[in-house]
């Protein structure tokens, strides 16, 4: 992979698989292709994505079979082309923009909250843009090429916030996004890019935008989570002594909180698991929802399992510490069962 | 000194400057309405004003054609007028009624018309320079002649988000047009300690290779005849393109500032020869239309602008059940 020249995440090169399977990143580029492919309206924005094929190189190709209008090469401008992405949404079109590392959407934040997030509630105009955001840590990328900022954005009203954890979701999710007629934070994780392999999803294969998904059927505990979570979350199931739920969540913002109820109904016992760090976003969201709506319903207190409130680190060493690991996560499942 | 008159500019005939004169009026007669029921305590919040500025408001919203988008700022009401945002409809933003045009989600001049191709403002300076850079790619990717103008404040020369849009404009050769209000302050900062260089229009052409010309502000004729020009540059596919009006603002930054920052006299002084309603005025008596028929305009807005407060002040308060509503595009935002 590396003659490409595009970025790899370590932890293990492309997965092989049997033939009509894809890993994550090609899940990615098929629903951006499928989705072109269908609607003239749909074109890209972002740095590096023409010729190069995006730093991840996850657009690659893509601009032999669509062009230079449709696959828009950018200055280094995040501010700039988010807010031409909302304009030209206003309009009617239907752009999807990639930023080159998720972190970077510290420079895009206004444009996000003030313009995308507010113009419909106040003014009826919806905004249907998606923001490609290459998330998290795990590939050595230090504290500002490792982040998980989907926290900033949920709890923000007319957002929507989508962090898929399968290849089924990575291609769902993104076309469900495309199609939503709100803008669509899609947080796609860096280290499953290569590392998940699953049969190619059909091109009619949606995801809906909301609703969370038990992926792991159990009776003593539940797991919510989402993202890089869920394969760290059901390589932990299997390692534990229990009958372990795992619900993803899929969309993070707006949260499913029938869902979260509904497992911890069933099971009493929950975890949250998170790679954002402990006080931020959707895990605080969970917990508050099962202390109000929930507590009749525990076993036990809610755990949480996240990373200390640090930005990432870049050693090896601290990193793997900072980390959720799927040990790391057993053992926190394991304190949980026991209480 | 005495009033200049307008340019008798001949691009700009005589349906056009009575069209201006209404406007300006309308925006100059609603604002000074408009001070008068903040200081009353009828209007909640804050309101601002674009008294002094009111031609290019006027000037640059009649240069669009039918199908052409803006984004007007505080400054601009008379652009709404010239887009068909009614008195009452403006009005009922102010008082924040449930049927105002953000259904009483915003107030004062923070709205839009997106039915119109009026993007609803944001406070957040520059913000808007990249969002209409978008609409006039989507232009351009569609081959449509339409074209994308925004208004901004010199005070927005300072953002970021400024700079990324008129980049970006420049680079994709979209049909967008900037129209710059210098009034000389922003809030209470003079443009002096602002920036180095005060040229905007220098700085437009000489940083993004953007066509761009300083005209006077305080000329609605000369305003709409420079605008309607750049709108067609535009459209025609010659790229982005960019106005620096000079004027001052006459009133504070809102209804509460008293503006005690400026020197004193300078307002008065130039409001003698400059203001933009009488020196339209008094180039419509030199046309050889008559007193009568200036009065006549001044009566028939005056009384526009009473009928739509009427109406605005009956209309319904925003119902709190329907706070909820719209904040995502389904359901539906609500009807009024």
């Amino acid at each position: 992979m590396t003659s490409t020249g595009h970025l790899e995440a370590p932890g293990g090169g492309a997965a092989e698989g049997p033939a009509g399977s894809i890993t994550y990143l090609e899940a990615i580029r098929a629903a951006l292709v499928d989705a072109m492919r269908e609607d003239d309206r749909v074109f890209l924005l972002g740095e590096d994505i023409g010729v190069f094929g995006g730093a991840f190189g996850v657009t690659a190709g893509l601009l032999d079979e669509f062009g230079e209008d449709r696959v828009r090469d950018t200055p280094i401008s995040e501010e700039g082309f988010v807010g031409a992405a909302i304009g030209a949404a206003w309009m009617g079109e239907r752009p999807v923009v990639e930023l080159q590392f998720a972190d970077f959407i510290t420079c895009p934040f206004d444009m996000i909250v003030t313009v995308a997030a507010k113009t419909h509630w106040r003014s009826g105009q919806a905004i249907p843009i998606v923001i490609r955001c290459p998330t998290g840590g795990g590939v050595r990328g230090g504290p500002f090429h490792s982040g998980s900022p989907e926290g900033w954005f949920v709890g923000t009203a007319g957002l929507k916030v989508v962090c898929p954890g399968t290849v089924e979701d990575a291609y769902g999710l993104l076309r469900a996004a495309i199609e939503d007629p709100d803008p669509v934070l899609y947080f796609e994780h860096k280290r499953l890019y290569r590392t998940l392999r699953a049969p190619a999803p059909l091109p009619s294969h949606r995801t809906p935008i909301g609703p969370a998904h038990v992926v792991r059927e159990g009776s003593d505990a539940t797991v919510v989570t989402y993202g890089s979570g869920v394969t760290t979350a059901l390589a932990a199931a299997e390692a534990v002594d229990g009958d372990v739920e795992v619900l993803d969540l899929r969309t993070v913002w707006p949260l499913d909180e029938a869902a979260v109820l509904f497992s911890l109904e069933k099971t009493s016992r929950v975890l949250v698991l998170q790679e954002a760090s402990r006080s931020i976003g959707a895990a605080g969201l969970v917990l508050s929802l099962i202390a109000r709506k929930g507590f009749e319903l525990l076993d036990a207190p809610p755990a949480l399992h996240a990373p200390p409130d640090t930005p990432v680190p870049f050693a090896p060493e601290l990193e793997d510490a900072y980390m959720p690991s799927v040990a790391s996560t057993a053992a926190a499942l394991a304190d949980l069962l026991a209480y | 000194m005495p009033i200049e008159p307008c340019v008798d500019a001949a691009s700009v005939g005589r349906e056009d400057r009575i069209a201006l004169f209404r406007l300006v009026l309308l925006q100059r007669l609603f604002e000074e309405r408009e001070l008068v029921l903040y200081r009353q305590g009828r209007i909640p919040g804050s309101v601002y004003t674009g008294r002094g500025q009111e031609a290019v408001a006027a000037g640059a919203g009649l240069a669009l054609g039918p199908d052409d988008v803006v984004a007007p700022l505080n400054r601009e009401l008379a652009c709404h007028f010239a887009r068909g945002t009614t008195v009452a409809d403006a009005f009922r933003n102010f008082f924040g009624k449930g049927t105002s045009p953000t259904r009483g989600r915003d107030g004062n001049m923070h709205f839009g018309a997106p039915e119109r191709g009026l993007f609803p403002l944001v406070s957040m300076l520059g913000d808007l320079v990249p969002v209409v850079v978008g609409a006039a790619l989507a232009f351009k990717r569609r081959g449509e002649p339409r074209v994308a103008l925004t208004f901004l404040g010199e005070g927005a020369f300072s953002v970021g988000d400024t700079h990324e849009g008129l980049n970006l404009a420049g680079v994709w050769q979209v049909p967008a047009v900037f129209v710059v209000q210098s009034n000389r302050y922003s809030y209470s900062t003079p443009v002096s300690r602002q920036m180095v260089n005060t040229n905007i229009a220098q700085r437009i052409y000489g940083g993004w290779s953007i066509p761009a010309e300083r005209i006077d502000g305080t000329d609605a004729i000369a305003v709409l005849d420079a605008v309607r020009a750049a709108v067609e540059r535009a459209r025609r596919g010659n790229g982005p393109q960019a106005l620096e009006a000079l004027s001052v603002r006459m009133h504070g930054h809102a209804g509460h500032d008293d503006a005690r920052y400026v020197p004193a006299g300078m307002r008065e002084e130039f409001a003698a020869r400059f203001d933009p309603v009488e020196r339209l005025a008094s180039r419509l008596l030199l046309d050889g239309l008559s007193a009568d028929l200036i009065d006549g305009v001044r009566a028939s807005v005056t009384e526009e602008i009473a009928a739509g407060l009427e109406e605005a002040e009956a209309a319904p308060a925003p119902d709190p059940s329907t706070l909820e509503v719209g904040v995502y595009a389904a359901p539906p935002w609500p009807d009024r």
